[in-house]
This record gives structure tokens, C-alpha cells and sequence, in this order.
């Protein structure tokens, strides 16, 4: 059953679709909160997203657009954790470069980058969850995070780069 | 990664159970359309009663409206920040509030008529409530069927999820 339906019936007031709609995503946004924060409040937060979410449910106008919505309701309270992280990262320019492909994906495998993560800045630290490890689009990854598709490209492509940098730190070479 | 979240499916439903349950709804609704029923019945009976009134007379007739007036804060609080209403449950929600509209305004207008004054004032407040809680009731009705009718059409298009 695709989300859309899921959410569809769960609109309708289905228990077992919303049942069913937590069950598929519980995993995935716990993912997320858990990379942003620390293993304390990762749970605490995790609860207050999908509160937000059941009550936020009713009003959801495209229930084909779930995840990047779910996405927006948890980076809202992950960002509300974590102001003062963000308050210090900088404003880049937007910019429409490409993703570029480079050695890092083929250094790094899913749970070395888990690994790494902790030691980037927020931002960057959040387009790498939302775009490796949530599989979200740039386009989706932009909506979430409310900036344009070229200012997630050139943060992609910081992150990259931050994370080359870790790794050569470490002593791996390409 | 071998790292997992601690609450299971099942556990954080439970933990959303007070959220979704039936009787929170209840109130909620219930909460909004008597309030505002009491408001608007105490605030046209004050306003339409013949005669200079004592100042103890209004004094109760505010304090009375004032508390109809928290009521239905609370329940539009409620129903907008704590209690999701499913499509289904608008629609409920719809027809109380129409039929506490056609209360009210058939009780404000027995006691106008029984008074000889404020019939035609009475009406037209009246009339506006009913107005507004038929539009909601359409509204509901509209979304309701809205959803419906593309759940039909994501079940042709994915037979499977049918079951």
C-alpha cells in the first residue's frame, strides 16, 4: 500500500492506516532525530514529532507530499534543539551547481558516515542525513529545509568536502 | 548502524493513544458548541431584555457570557492545537454544531415571541449561526468525499492494498 493511501484513510479517521502509517516511518524519522542529536533526547523528540504529526494529519492538503511534510515537523523540533548550532552557521550563497560525485561515496559506506556525521556543523549534518540516508531528493531536501535547490546542492557539496576532510584526517586515502 | 530507537511500533501508538482518543474529541467539540451556544443564548437575552435592568442583573449576564465565551475558547483551542478532527469527524462535528445552532435560535425566538419583542434581531442572529454551521457541514461533507473518492481511485490503481 503506498503512503498516499495510507494517508488518505488515516485522513478519513482509519486507526489502522495511521497505525501502519507510524509503523512504516518510525524508523526513518528516528534515523534522522538521532544524527541531529544526541541518543537522550533523540527518543523524547521522536515522541513529540509524531504527536505533531497525528495532529498536524487532518490538515495535510497533498497526502502524496508525506515524507518532506513528516520531514518539515521533525526538522522543526530537531532546529529548536539545536538554535544555537544553527545561529552559527553561516548564510551561503545560493548557488546552482551540480551534486558532484566524488571519492567520498566510494570511501565511505552507510555506517562510517553515521560515524562521521556527528563531527560536521548542523546544517551540513542534516542535508547529508536527510539526502544519504533518508534517500530524499534535492528538490524534496530543499522544501524540508525551506531553502532553495541550489543552496542544497552547494551545502551537499560542503558536506562532501568537510567529510573528505575527516576521513583523510583519519587516514584514509581515495 | 545497529543503533534502533527504543519505543516499539506498538509503544509509540500507545503513547499517541490520549491524543487520538474518542472521548478527548468529544469534549472538544462539545466544549466549542455549547460554549458558543451558551454565549450567544446569554448575550441575546441580555441584550434584548425590555426594561432598564438592575446592575446585579448585568453583572450576571456577563459573568454568564464571559464563561460561555472561555468554553468555547478552550474547545477552539482544543480542536485547532491538541485534538486532530479526522474527516469523519467533522462531519459529526458539523451536524452538532448545526443542530445547537437550530436550538438556540428556536429557544431565543420562543422567549422573543413570548416577550412580543426582538423576534426579528433574534432571527437574524440566529440565522447567521445556522448559516455558518451549514457551510462547515457542506465543507466537511465536500473533504470527506473528496478523500473518499481518492482512496478509490489509489485502490484501482494498487488492487493489492485492497485487503
Amino acid at each position: 500500500m503506498t503512503d498516499e493511501l495510507l494517508v488518505v484513510r488515516a485522513q478519513l479517521g482509519e486507526r489502522a492506516a495511521l497505525a501502519e502509517l507510524v509503523a512504516r516511518w518510525r524508523v526513518p524519522v528516528w534515523t534522522y532525530v538521532r544524527r541531529m542529536l544526541d541518543a537522550e533526547r533523540a527518543d523524547d523528540v521522536t515522541q513529540e514529532i509524531w504527536l505533531a504529526v497525528v495532529r498536524g494529519l487532518p490538515r495535510l492538503r497533498e497526502p502524496g507530499a508525506f515524507a518532506p511534510w513528516l520531514f518539515t515537523i521533525a526538522r522543526r523540533s530537531v532546529t529548536e534543539r539545536l538554535r544555537g548550532e544553527y545561529a552559527r552557521a553561516w548564510e551561503e550563497p545560493a548557488t546552482d551547481e551540480a551534486v558532484t560525485e566524488d571519492a567520498v561515496e566510494a570511501m565511505v559506506d552507510r555506517a562510517a558516515l553515521v560515524s562521521l556525521l556527528s563531527g560536521l556543523p548542523a546544517p551540513e549534518r542534516e542535508i547529508l542525513v536527510l539526502f544519504y540516508l533518508e534517500d530524499l531528493s534535492v528538490e524534496e531536501c530543499a522544501r524540508i529545509c525551506r531553502i532553495p535547490a541550489g543552496t542544497v546542492k552547494s551545502r551537499l557539496n560542503r558536506a562532501r568536502r568537510l567529510l573528505r576532510e575527516h576521513l583523510e584526517e583519519k587516514g584514509y586515502r581515495p | 548502524m545497529t543503533e534502533e530507537p527504543n519505543l516499539s511500533a506498538r509503544e509509540l501508538i500507545e503513547q499517541l493513544t490520549p491524543a487520538l482518543s474518542r472521548r478527548r474529541r468529544v469534549q472538544a467539540v462539545a466544549a466549542l458548541v455549547a460554549g458558543l451556544a451558551g454565549a450567544v443564548f446569554a448575550a441575546t437575552l441580555w441584550w434584548s431584555e425590555p426594561g432598564p435592568l438592575p446592575g446585579r442583573t448585568h453583572l450576571a449576564f456577563a459573568v454568564l457570557t464571559a464563561f460561555c465565551l472561555a468554553w468555547t475558547g478552550y474547545g477552539g483551542w482544543l480542536l485547532t492545537r491538541r485534538v486532530p478532527l479526522f474527516a469523519t469527524d467533522r462531519v459529526v462535528a458539523a451536524w452538532l454544531g448545526l443542530a445547537a445552532s437550530v436550538t438556540t435560535t428556536a429557544g431565543l425566538a420562543a422567549v422573543a415571541v413570548q416577550r412580543g419583542t426582538g423576534l426579528a434581531p433574534t432571527l437574524a442572529v440566529g440565522g447567521l449561526f445556522v448559516a455558518a454551521a451549514l457551510a462547515l457541514a457542506v465543507r466537511a461533507h465536500h473533504r470527506r468525499a473528496e478523500l473518499l473518492r481518492r482512496m478509490h481511485e489509489l485502490t484501482r490503481a494498487d488492487p493489492a492494498s485492497s485487503d
